[in-house]
């Protein structure tokens, strides 16, 4: 079923591809069903899956190049489920939101498609060679999404994206086969380099396997310095584009550094974890302060994203040193949580951003004013998502922020200072675009209610974050399925 | 004589003899009729190398001559080569006098690389490289009217007679040195002599296989000369030429000095690595796509000799290498199959003839793009397993800093075949033109599309067959 589920996307981008590219409609309905029957395939796997059990659930094996010992090796855990059923909601939500949109839509939809496999391959593999495979199918079509249905300066952010992420993951290929070749015999089936620890005894081998995995999920996540492609790829990509990179894309990194880099190095994690809180907190507060001089509306949530995901650069690093269970427990589930929070409200935000800029002709946040007026539904579903990326009680970005933090707290009472530095920031930053948007007077007409679909799209995501956030029991019992057990 | 066991040379030599006279007699419609003799007999030679890969390892001719799954392996890489080279190259000069005396010319080079595969003795070396480059020259100088392509002709003339020249001189050194012709008694007899000599003698051999591998510094002549040929030429010689001497370089480095004498996977790695950087950098400066592709193969030649560095200490990274150069031959001759039709419909192959094809031709754009990433190695394509390959033996063979450097520049390499697929999506067309469509790029493609992706996707049956190349004499 995990194989159906990771490979339906795939399926409805060869369908799409037979369908004649003048009846767009056609297409988008296609992948729009594609997207659908995906999202339902991957609730089966959340039906089927057992929360009392820490091990892999809904597993597949079978060899793949049995010379070197990798195989085709899927299986989902307590952190990899919530994400599999979020891309798979990400991407029936951008194929609703686009459902008008017939420019070139053949090689749209067939891209958007094809990444959702990637994405869902990369949180499953079980095997690293498969992970490495998977991530690097993810990537290849976003770099044509930016390319081809970006603003103004797409050819070079395209560019800029593909160059760090590929640079990123050349690195990480290393740190694998580093781990591999530790191995005896010779593997690269992740649960038993978990199981084995080959490096737990040789601090440079293991150092270095970290440096690998750190510059390749780092790029990813992304994490101050090498950050730097994030804003430029995210402006420029088209609405359902920024989704996908913010709502997924980082995940890649994210979930690599909780699931991969944790479990296979957990000594040299543990070593060097004072390096992963640096840079988490770095990341977290330069985010925060980089967002708050922005004007761009796109670039100001693109430098969110950085803040959000310093909380799970600094997870990971509380993670790896924690000795009591509970506080790694806790800080692994308020990454993962983090992880789920930030791609329900940076996507909801990011396709405001984008329906607003189609409407204005701009992304300047000063041009959004008067949308509480001429807008009142939409303006209110920006200011709870902005209420829930700031971290208010009730929302999904609370119990994820306040988990890292408490479990910091009880590691280092000055890293939990920073973190409130930077959430005090990223508060002041979000209050500041709720006020422009909710209080100013209108300065243009050109803003007003957007279509039911795309409201519906905004509608759904800020629900789920309000679901999760008033009971956050049920994310929560998946994702301690597997944190909890050390 | 054990004549049976060279029937693919044997079939090579009968197809040379008999189509040379043959071609002068062709006129009109039977022009295409060598290419097609060609194709049978290179399917037959396919066939019968195909045979002798389980073969146990044995000697022809008085130990001049090996036999084994080793060079099984490499020949039918450069038989394959030799075989889509011949469809493109009918395709690619139909209706011209060139469509017959290609194919004789692509025979000729076939049969120069598949025996240097299996040379075991000095003179048997020199006389099959040369064999090889002399059906280069003619291969480069088809286009007769062309003065690039003259000039490049001439070009690779000079620099092969140079170089293959030298390599002579210093491989007679080894004569001098051992007093035998001899690979396996050189190995044995080396160690006793002295070292300097040797370290000069391996120098001066090193030119010759470098020129041929385009291992920088003795790269120079490549960019002219692919840039010059004409576009199935010039895959044909970035790829049959250079898996003939790559596994030529492998055995003799392996079997005449084993023990890494005097150092050689140093030297190695140090071709290794500026060849790689030195093609990486000069190909981000390119204007015109058989340049472009033209650096792009002494990097990717880089690649494959970090594979040949590590080779004394892991014999695993001989099947590393014979994987990549598969890979490597299907991308490349597919990017070049492209860049050939793209020559014939625009008469250009700068980028600006490349922009807007995404629209006017998606599946020819398609093609070019898989085979583009293919070479930049993103999975699930053919280059990367071959990537994967290549860096694991070089990490395992304990060159843990020659694998960061190639992978330094697999992410530097990645810029220039994605400013080439930009050319054909992201920007609007410039010229106008219509792509012929013949059967013979469709088969070209069809054979490439399947390695590039076959290899990529399922790769375990190559990778078992080029586990083969570990069974060798020694």
């Amino acid at each position: 079923m995990l194989t159906v589920t990771i490979f339906l996307p795939l399926l409805f981008a060869a369908i799409v591809l037979a369908l004649p590219s003048r009846n767009a409609a056609a297409i988008r309905w296609t992948a729009l069903i594609g997207a659908c029957v995906t999202l339902a395939a991957a609730l089966t796997l959340v039906a089927g899956f057992d929360d009392a059990n820490a091990g892999l659930q809904w597993r597949m094996t079978t060899a793949w190049i049995p010379p070197i010992n990798a195989s085709y090796d899927v299986a989902v855990t307590g952190i990899s489920l919530p994400l599999i059923v979020l891309a798979a909601l990400m991407l029936a939500l951008a194929m609703l939101y686009v459902l008008r949109d017939h420019d070139r839509a053949k090689g749209h939809a067939c891209l958007f498609l094809l990444m959702a496999t990637g994405l869902m391959g990369v949180f499953a593999s079980q095997d690293l060679l498969l992970f490495y495979l998977f991530f690097e199918i993810a990537l290849v079509p976003l770099y044509f999404v930016i390319g081809l249905w970006g603003h103004e300066n797409r050819r070079y952010a395209a560019m800029k994206f593909f160059l760090y992420t590929r640079a990123g993951s050349l690195a990480m290929l290393l740190a694998f086969l580093g781990l591999y070749l530790a191995m005896a015999p010779h593997t690269f089936s992740l649960p038993a380099i978990a199981a084995a620890q080959p490096l737990a005894g040789h601090a440079t081998a293991g150092g270095l396997v970290l440096l690998g995995l750190l510059i390749g999920f780092g790029v990813k996540l992304p994490t101050v310095p090498i950050h730097n492609w994030l804003p430029d790829a995210h402006v420029e990509a088209p609405t359902e584009g920024s989704v996908f990179l913010a709502a997924l894309h980082l995940k890649l990194g994210a979930y690599g550094l909780i699931a991969v880099l944790l479990p296979t190095i957990a000594a040299a994690a543990r070593q060097w974890w004072i390096a992963l809180v640096v840079l988490g907190l770095v990341s977290l507060v330069y985010g925060a302060f980089a967002a708050l001089g922005q004007r761009d509306f796109k670039r100001l949530v693109a430098y969110t994203s950085i803040n959000h995901m310093g909380y799970v650069m600094l997870a990971a690093g509380i993670g790896a040193v924690a000795s009591d269970p509970a506080v790694r427990a806790l800080a692994l589930t308020g990454a993962v949580f983090q992880m789920v929070s930030h791609g329900l409200l940076t996507g909801a935000m990011f396709f405001i951003a984008g329906t607003l800029q189609d409407q204005a002709g701009t992304r300047e946040l000063t041009a959004f004013g008067g949308l509480g007026q001429r807008a009142p539904l939409f303006a209110a579903l920006l200011a709870v998502a902005a209420f829930g990326s700031l971290g208010l009680p009730g929302l999904s970005g609370f119990i994820a922020e306040f988990q890292v933090i408490g479990a910091t707290l009880s590691v280092n009472l000055w890293a939990a200072l920073a973190v409130i530095l930077g959430l005090i920031v990223a508060t002041g930053l979000y209050l500041r675009v709720v006020l422009i948007v909710l209080m100013r007077p209108a300065t243009s007409d050109a803003l007003h209610e957007p279509a039911p679909r795309r409201l519906a799209v905004v509608g759904v995501l800020v629900a789920l974050s309000a679901l999760i956030g008033i009971a956050p029991g049920l994310l929560e019992s998946v994702i301690a399925a597997t944190t909890l057990t050390p | 004589m054990k004549l049976w066991a060279i029937i693919p040379e044997l079939i090579l030599v009968v197809l040379c003899l008999a189509l040379v006279p043959l071609a002068g007699w062709l006129r009109g419609r039977w022009r295409q009729t060598t290419g097609a003799i060609a194709l049978i007999g290179l399917a037959a030679c396919m066939a019968m190398t195909a045979r002798m890969l389980g073969w146990a390892p044995f000697t022809a001719f008085d130990g001049v001559y090996a036999l084994d799954p080793f060079a099984a392996v490499f020949k039918l890489l450069i038989e394959l080569a030799a075989f889509i080279t011949v469809i493109l190259l009918m395709t690619h000069f139909r209706g011209q006098t060139q469509a017959t005396h290609a194919p004789v010319a692509v025979l000729f080079a076939t049969l120069g690389a598949v025996a240097l595969v299996s040379s075991n003795d000095l003179v048997a070396i020199v006389l099959f490289i040369q064999m090889m480059s002399m059906a280069g020259y003619v291969l480069v100088s088809l286009e007769r009217t062309s003065r690039r392509a003259n000039e490049a002709a001439l070009k690779y003339f000079i620099y092969a007679a140079v170089a293959l020249a030298v390599m002579a001189y210093g491989l007679s050194f080894l004569y001098g040195l051992t007093g035998s012709l001899d690979l396996r008694a050189i190995g044995a007899a080396l160690h006793g002599a002295d070292q300097l000599w040797v370290e000069v003698a391996l120098a001066l051999i090193l030119a010759g296989y470098g020129f041929e591998v385009t291992m920088a510094p003795f790269h120079v002549w490549a960019p002219d000369v692919f840039a010059g040929a004409s576009a199935p030429v010039a895959g044909f010689l970035s790829v049959a030429p250079k898996i003939a001497a790559m596994a030529a370089l492998l055995r003799f480095l392996l079997v005449a000095f084993p023990d890494r004498m005097v150092g050689w996977p140093w030297w190695i790695a140090g071709g290794a690595v500026v060849s790689m950087t030195l093609g990486n950098l000069v190909a981000l400066r390119q204007t015109r796509l058989k340049r472009l592709l033209a650096y792009s193969t002494i990097a990717q030649s880089g690649y494959v000799l970090a594979a040949v560095a590590v080779a004394g200490r892991t014999p695993e990274a001989v099947p590393a290498a014979a994987y990549y150069l598969a890979a490597y031959l299907f991308m490349n001759l597919g990017a070049f199959a492209v860049a050939a039709q793209l020559e014939r419909a625009v008469g250009s192959d700068r980028f600006e003839a490349l922009r807007g094809l995404g629209r006017r031709a998606p599946w020819t754009a398609a093609l070019l793009t898989l085979f583009l990433l293919s070479l930049a190695g993103i999975p699930p394509l053919a280059g990367f397993m071959g990537k994967v390959l290549v860096l694991l033996r070089v990490i395992d063979g304990g060159m843990l800093w020659l694998a960061i450097i190639a992978a330094i520049n697999m992410a530097i390499a990645l810029y220039y075949y994605v400013h080439v697929i930009a050319q054909l999506y992201l920007h609007p067309p410039k010229h106008d033109f219509v792509l012929p469509q013949r059967v013979g790029w469709s088969a070209g493609y069809a054979l490439c599309v399947a390695g590039t992706l076959g290899l990529g996707i399922f790769p375990w049956h190559f990778v078992a067959l080029a586990d083969l190349a570990r069974h060798w004499l020694e």
